[in-house]
């Protein structure tokens, strides 16, 4: 997304371009991920939210569940994200409920879909659906802008993204085990954290097995090399 | 207690003292003047039946289809008023649409199954309708593949995905019956209709519950079955129809379809068959009458 | 802060000046996609005298970046008819399932299908027709191949605006400048395509796919192909361009008049 040079910083320091008020006020300009792997899926992320130059957020948390085992990455307009996010989050409640048994990864991603084709020219929402069910074992969906919908291997998605096409093609093998696939993802967003400065912070990641769902921590001042969480 | 003249029967909705519904009883009743509809629900597939009684000798042999499709993957049958078996067509239809374009994937059997329950149970509550004069039967088969979600593209990883459970089935035939009241369950084999008795009595015969019985017999039990129902009904015509649903390997490909003429054919020449053969069997025992018939000579 | 209700969630007027609310207006038209996300491009059709030839490549293009590798634009629908879609990816996605719960509706009755190709192509462009009338298009271009009620070849297109045409053979996006000019050659009309082996008509459509890959900068080397006859749907989803010339760069050197 763009962003004008219009607008001043206001007496509580927070940028507000009267402009842009509408459109996509508080951006994710991000990097996000989900893989397959060997167990099931990883999905990651960086933390960082802009409106503009400024980092609105440098600790965001872009990794949102949708069910125990279903989450998604969320890119584009945080509001948008965020409320087709939570809609789908109930609608999955509603499933377990009414039907006595868990949503699958593909409920949630047809959930996703009608709801961001339906208002395509209303949203700017770019997610990624990861999750893993007894039935299928991970799976993952790329949601981009038009709602269309694409199962893959391996997604990413958001500004980030566009400078690890490269990257991840190189080193992307089927059936890796956690560790090499928490070491792919981490690589992965280093990269994109390294050379979009619409991304940055840290990277936090969710890997998602028949276990349930089980997150990580890492930080830039130890250059990602220790898991905090 | 009876009904009649209580006035706890005139409208729908209203208990009797003694808690029974009698506008939904007389709803039974309906069903069971009706032609004989059965579904069998064999090792890899379902097949579904119906006892088509002739009302008129103008009525074009072959039209006038009672089994209906509700999705690809599944049919109905209903015996009881055929106008409300329609309207249950028509409704079931809807639910399997609304389903998929909610979900973006077929809907079960069960799921219908529970939908269509909730549906004929609503009209047993309000004085403004009357109850289905039918019992349905559904049949489909729920895919035992993993499905795309519908319109999807892309396949995710060629080496499948990771983290599935080893050993679990998924999918498969559904056979479930719903009632006037709302009332459903799933069944390995099941009969309403007129020749209800003499049809359940046959289907325990075959111990589906062994899941043993191929798709390819079931159709010649079902055929059977409704010879030997219709037996006890023997002064009218009438014609056998039969639909099959088979899992994705099997000759519907997962679809709900007719059964080809050929194979419904041979399926009804050995009804018949087995029907003369009890027949056979009674003209013997006829024929060793004789033996008994010396002794009254006179 | 302003205690005023009205106030509350807005920027205070005495920092940024009067709230423009002119955006919450609906007076004025309503707006609707305006452009494509992820798109596919050309789709390539040819007639011969059993059936028809038709083929599109597997990428989804996110502007110039080649995002999704793998999206398969052939669509078969029951047998009778395939349709290859150009454009945006996720209105032939709604298409897609459209044409699955038309699919589904004709199997309500007894007789087996009565779609052919031919019908489906018209129902197609009646409903590219009304959305465009909504000021919502489909944006898509499609081809109809198939066999009509004749059993004869059909291969027709319809686009967003709902216009329809029918050829011997036909090409959507570059394909129309690339690829049409090579296929009228083999076939300028209905009596030349009538005249073509099936072998002709998959070499020809190769063919193109091929030059579509040398210029067409949203295109890629995996393609989808398929031959549509009365006996049938022959499709093919993972083919891999062959025997590319590329050798002859070997004896390109400098732009003009350098030899070394």
């Amino acid at each position: 997304m763009e962003f004008g040079t219009t607008g001043m910083l206001n007496e509580d320091g927070i940028h507000v371009d009267m402009e842009r008020l509408k459109k996509g006020e508080v951006n994710l300009g991000t990097s996000i991920m989900a893989i397959n792997f060997k167990d099931g899926v990883i999905l990651g992320a960086d933390s960082r939210t802009t409106t503009g130059a400024y980092i609105a957020n440098r600790v965001t948390d872009k990794l949102t569940q949708v069910h125990d085992t279903i989450w998604c990455c969320r890119s584009g307009s945080a509001a948008d994200t965020q409320a087709v996010a939570d809609i789908v989050h109930y609608q999955l409640g509603m499933y377990g409920v009414m039907n006595g048994r868990q949503p699958t990864t593909q409920t949630a991603a047809a959930m996703f879909q009608e709801l961001c084709y339906e208002n395509k020219d209303r949203l700017s929402a770019g997610l990624i659906i990861a999750g893993w069910d007894e039935r299928h074992g991970g799976q993952v969906y790329s949601i981009p802008l038009g709602g269309s919908l694409h199962k893959q291997s391996y997604a990413i998605g958001g500004s980030g993204s566009t400078y690890i096409y490269g990257y991840c093609d190189a080193n992307w093998r089927e059936g890796m085990n956690e560790e090499e696939a928490v070491n792919f993802v981490k690589g992965s967003l280093q990269e994109a954290i390294k050379w979009d400065g619409s991304s940055g912070g840290v990277i936090r990641m969710v890997v998602l097995t028949q276990k349930g769902a089980d997150r990580h921590l890492y930080l830039p001042d130890s250059n990602y090399a220790v898991r905090h969480q | 207690m009876t009904s009649i003249g209580t006035g706890y029967d005139l409208t729908n909705s209203v208990f009797s003292p003694d808690g029974r519904n009698f506008q939904v009883e007389y709803a039974v009743k309906a069903v069971e003047n009706g032609g004989t509809s059965i579904g069998i629900r064999c090792k890899d597939g379902v097949v579904l039946a119906v006892e088509k009684v002739i009302t008129s000798k103008l009525l074009k042999p072959g039209a006038n289809k009672r089994i209906a499709t509700i999705d690809r993957h599944m049919g109905a049958v209903s015996s009881g008023l055929i106008p409300d078996g329609r309207h249950f067509v028509s409704r079931a239809r809807e639910e399997a649409a609304s389903w998929r374009k909610v979900y973006k994937t077929p809907i079960t059997t069960s799921d219908l199954a529970n939908r269509m329950g909730g549906y004929l149970q609503a009209y047993t509550l309000y004085s403004s309708v009357r109850p289905f004069g039918i019992t349905a039967i559904v049949g489909g088969w729920d895919s035992e593949r993993e499905l795309p979600v519908d319109g999807q593209v892309g396949s995710g990883p060629s080496i499948g995905a990771g983290g599935k459970v080893e050993g679990k089935k998924y999918g498969g035939p559904g056979l479930y019956m719903i009632e006037p009241s709302g009332l459903y369950w799933g069944y390995y084999g099941a009969a309403t209709g007129k020749g209800r008795q003499t049809a359940k009595a046959e289907l325990e015969k075959l111990d589906l519950a062994a899941g043993k019985l191929s798709l390819e017999d079931g159709v010649k039990e079902a055929a059977k079955i409704i010879y030997i129902a219709h037996d006890d009904n023997k002064d009218k015509e009438f014609e056998l129809e039969m639909t099959w649903i088979s899992g994705l390997d099997g000759p519907t490909k997962g679809r709900h379809e007719e059964v080809p003429k050929d194979i419904l054919e041979e399926a009804e020449r050995l009804a018949k068959k087995a029907l003369e053969g009890d027949d056979d069997e009674e003209e013997i025992k006829e024929e060793d009458k004789p033996a008994e018939g010396d002794k009254m000579e006179e | 802060m302003n205690h005023l209700p009205q106030g509350w969630g807005r920027p205070r007027d005495d920092v940024y000046g009067a709230y423009d609310a002119s955006y919450l207006q609906n007076s004025g038209p309503n707006q609707h996609t305006q452009q494509p996300v992820v798109t596919g491009t050309s789709v390539v059709a040819l007639k011969f005298k059993e059936g028809v030839v038709i083929a599109a490549d597997n990428l989804a293009s996110y502007g110039s970046l080649a995002r999704f590798t793998d999206v398969k634009r052939l669509r078969t629908f029951a047998d009778a008819a395939v349709v290859g879609f150009g454009g945006d990816v996720s209105d032939m996605q709604y298409l897609d399932r459209l044409l699955t719960s038309l699919d589904t509706e004709e199997a309500y009755g007894t007789t087996g299908h009565t779609l052919n190709a031919h019908n489906l192509h018209t129902y197609l462009s009646k409903v590219f027709y009304k959305r465009r009338s909504e000021f919502n298009p489909l944006w898509n271009q499609v081809l109809v191949a198939g066999v009509d009620q004749e059993k004869k070849p059909f291969l027709a297109s319809a686009d967003l605006l709902g216009t329809t045409f029918s050829a011997p053979s036909l090409a959507t996006g570059f394909g129309a400048h690339l690829a049409q000019p090579i296929l009228r050659t083999l076939a300028p009309d209905e009596e030349a395509a009538a005249g073509l082996s099936k072998e002709q008509a998959v070499e020809a459509i190769k063919e193109c796919m091929k030059v579509l890959f040398y210029r067409d900068a949203r295109s890629m080397d995996k393609y989808s192909i398929a031959v549509v006859t009365k006996d049938g749907i022959d499709l093919r989803e993972n083919e891999k361009l062959e025997a590319q010339s590329w050798a002859f760069a070997e004896k390109i050197r400098g732009y003009g008049t350098q030899v070394n």
